[in-house]
């Protein structure tokens, strides 16, 4: 599987959405991505990447997209 | 009752001295792996863990960070993290403590205790917590005081930090509940260490007259309290503030 497929069935498994809803996906937009499933989510990411996200990167993890630039620019995650 | 801490990884802040010191002494003995975090290499600190460790044969390692620099508890934390081991308990030891009247007391200064005393511990628990959280298990322990119950004269800044490490722990309690992470908070009365030496002696003496037992605290008497709170003993035990202060009142 490679890194964006990881990282997509992090957001695909802890939302129970469908890979079409993933795009544009932001915190809140839908029902299980509330401040629960978002302690949830980063869970899933530090498991899945094996990295321990800061305060501040989990307050900025405000989408789908944002979770990438996260992910590329603090934690060397490369897509 | 023996190793009632057998198998389990604690955080230990403010190892160096007083409470700290004699908490790491009382978890080693009753085989706890412990992170100890001090503010400072120091050698004969070091030679002092590393008899502890093999007196009790246990794993100690020490964590060097100063609790007013963010920068070097984030680096402390990162190398608890590296470890990748559970961690059982957070002893939220390591703080200050400041004397002046409310009119003698700047706001920078009130900023500075809630630095150390507060904002420093959270910080400490927000990385801890979620080592806790991916077992669904932990014990968190944070050091009030009295005076964060009862307030005291002269010790406006020093009170309000711990009130607010009070409220933290009920709150925390709450949100980490359903995560099987326990959090409490002990309140110390007047104990014999270093910090204490700051009072002036007539308050000191004021205060320990008015416990029920009038004598002053030791560290052993504090750390067995954390002892019972970090254990399974107490696995059913979250939310509370223990007075440990002889009955002051």
């Amino acid at each position: 599987m490679t890194t964006i497929e990881q990282y997509d069935q992090v957001f695909i498994e802890t939302f129970g959405i469908e890979n079409s809803q993933l795009a544009g996906l932001a915190y809140q937009s839908i029902p299980t991505w509330d401040s629960v499933g978002h302690m949830g989510l980063v869970a899933a990411l530090e498991d899945v990447f094996d990295i321990m996200l800061d305060t501040d990167d989990i307050i900025d993890l405000s989408s789908y997209q944002k979770g990438k630039e996260i992910l590329s620019q603090n934690y060397d995650i490369v897509f | 009752m023996n190793e009632l801490l057998k198998g389990k990884n604690v955080v230990v802040t403010g190892c160096l001295r007083g409470i700290g010191r004699t908490t790491m002494e009382i978890f080693a003995k009753h085989k706890a792996n412990i992170f100890a975090c001090a503010q400072h290499k120091d050698v004969e600190f070091e030679e002092f863990i590393s008899k502890l460790s093999v007196d009790n044969n246990i794993l100690i390692k020490p964590i060097y960070f100063d609790l007013s620099d963010y920068d070097a508890i984030k680096d402390g934390m990162k190398q608890i993290i590296s470890s990748k081991v559970q961690i059982h308990g957070l002893v939220n030891i390591a703080g200050m403590v400041y004397n002046g009247l409310f009119h003698m007391t700047s706001i920078e200064k009130m900023k500075e205790v809630f630095d150390i005393d507060f904002f420093s511990q959270m910080y400490i628990t927000q990385y801890v917590s979620k080592i806790m959280m991916k077992h669904n298990s932990g014990s968190i322990v944070n050091i009030s005081s009295i005076t964060g119950i009862d307030g005291n004269a002269g010790q406006l800044a020093y009170s309000a930090a711990k009130a607010a490490l009070i409220g933290s722990t009920k709150t925390l309690s709450i949100e980490l509940g359903a995560s099987g992470i326990r959090v409490n908070a002990i309140a110390p009365g007047v104990i014999l260490t270093e910090m204490t030496k700051a009072l002036p002696e007539d308050k000191f003496n004021i205060l320990v007259e008015k416990s029920k037992i009038p004598r002053a605290g030791s560290p052993e008497e504090v750390a067995k309290v954390l002892l019972y709170l970090i254990s399974d003993m107490s696995v059913y035990v979250t939310g509370q503030t223990i007075r440990i202060d002889g009955g002051i009142g």
